[in-house]
């Protein structure tokens, strides 16, 4: 697939499902948000409110930061609300962008993923940068 | 911050959380008679109402984690609840105990307007989960082994068993052995839970089994951590009082002789008064540690 050709594919075409990437609610604990993290293999978990709006992100990078500032012990950090450390008002794309257009926003803004959103900032699914990039070279599985 | 209320049926409701007045939850350690019970009601109540300060009469009806086999245990449950029953009746106050066993708890919330999670027990599921099924609003002690923000792991089992009432206490940290020490940055801590606080003047001061096969206790301090935890920002106060401290039958040397009991609540009251006022001329505490 060309350059040119993905214009065409979308970014719903690629995107990981809601149970591809790790979905928290704000109150879980930093400890928790971080293990499926781990366990989902993604550097991002994106926080929702109960009817399911994104509200935040936390990324590998936003520990990192926290880990240069934070004074108190780690048992202290692991029990906060994922909410305390995350990102607020994270850039977003819609499922019908131009996957083209979402990969230069990424390009932009060095971020490896996008959350998709719908109307009402409702959370459906996550651009990630390796599949969005395999459907780019058309070696999508 | 949730505000917890206290009291069913016709007692007069105690209103605990952020800008109520602070609450005082008080009495002997142990119910030790229902004459003892009923004076030490009868004299709390005068000074409370003396000093219009809300208040949950506390005595527990079986002691668990006495130091020594042959200390006093209680009065058992049977006729312990019986005894918190009639002073509720009586004196139209809400009524608080611990229970030790997940089996005693429905029957402690029967009767009890406000049931208590023992500090040594702050982290068992099966109590916690009995404690949340009474229905009744929780006061919860933190384990004098326990970090403040570990406590967010029991409130969350008392949540999942149905509860969101609930009052977190602080009542000492172990700090080696037969000491305890008062780290009040855990109100600040325990409070991110949403719930509100409580200081527990009178175990603070205990000294854990540092007499052999009883506990110690350094009542002088009393005062010095009453006013400094009403000045941080608790939201409820405990202390337990007794007439005749030398002879009470349980925690002796910590219990503080209710002759001092107006003097120290008035400070207390006093400082929790200017601690609001100093809320709405100064707003909430806003300083953070990356700034």
């Amino acid at each position: 697939m060309s350059i040119q050709m993905s214009k065409r594919v979308t970014v719903a075409d690629v995107m990981l499902p809601l149970s591809g990437f790790p979905v928290v609610t704000e109150s879980i604990m930093l400890k928790e948000a971080l293990e499926k993290m781990s366990d989902q293999r993604l550097g991002i978990a994106c926080i929702v409110s109960s009817d399911g709006v994104l509200i935040g992100i936390l990324t590998d990078g936003d520990v990192r930061r926290k880990l240069l500032t934070v004074q108190k012990p780690f048992s202290a950090f692991f029990v906060d609300d994922v909410i305390v450390h995350s990102a607020k008002g994270p850039v977003t794309c819609r499922p019908e962008d131009s996957l083209a257009d979402a990969i230069e926003i990424m390009g932009s803004k060095r971020i490896w993923d996008l959350p998709v959103v719908k109307d009402g900032g409702r959370l459906v699914g996550l651009l990630h940068l390796h599949p969005a990039v395999q459907a780019l070279l058309g070696i999508a599985k | 911050m949730k505000v917890i209320e206290i009291g069913y049926g016709d007692v007069r409701k105690v209103r605990v959380g952020r800008g109520e007045q602070l609450a005082f939850i008080g009495g002997p350690c142990a119910i030790e008679s229902r004459d003892h019970s009923f004076f030490m009601a009868s004299e709390i109540q005068k000074i409370c109402r003396q000093l219009d300060v809300p208040w949950i009469f506390k005595a527990c009806y079986d002691k668990d984690c006495r130091s020594a086999p042959d200390s006093f245990h209680g009065l058992g449950i049977e006729g312990g609840l019986r005894v918190l029953e009639d002073v509720r009746k009586e004196f139209g106050v809400p009524v608080v105990s611990d229970f030790s066993d997940p089996a005693w708890a429905a029957a402690t919330g029967e009767v009890c307007d406000l049931v208590q999670v023992p500090a040594y027990l702050c982290r068992q599921t099966s109590i916690l989960k009995a404690a949340a099924k009474t229905g009744r609003p929780v006061h919860l002690k933190k384990g004098q082994f326990m970090s403040p923000w570990n406590m967010k792991n029991s409130v969350r089992k008392l949540e999942s068993a149905g509860c969101n009432q609930v009052i977190l206490a602080d009542r000492g940290t172990f700090f080696g052995y037969n000491m305890l020490v008062n780290d009040f940055t855990c109100f600040p801590i325990m409070a991110r839970t949403g719930y509100p606080v409580c200081f527990d003047a009178t175990h603070s001061i205990q000294l854990p089994t540092s007499m052999g096969n009883i506990s110690g206790g350094q009542r002088e301090f009393i005062p010095y951590l009453v006013r400094a935890a009403a000045a941080c920002g608790i939201n409820a106060l405990f202390m337990e009082v007794h007439n005749d401290p030398k002879n009470a039958m349980s925690d002796a040397n910590t219990v503080m002789n209710i002759k001092h009991l107006e003097n120290v609540l008035a400070q207390a009251k006093a400082a929790h008064q200017f601690r609001l006022e100093m809320l709405d001329k100064f707003g909430e505490d806003n300083v953070h540690t990356n700034e």
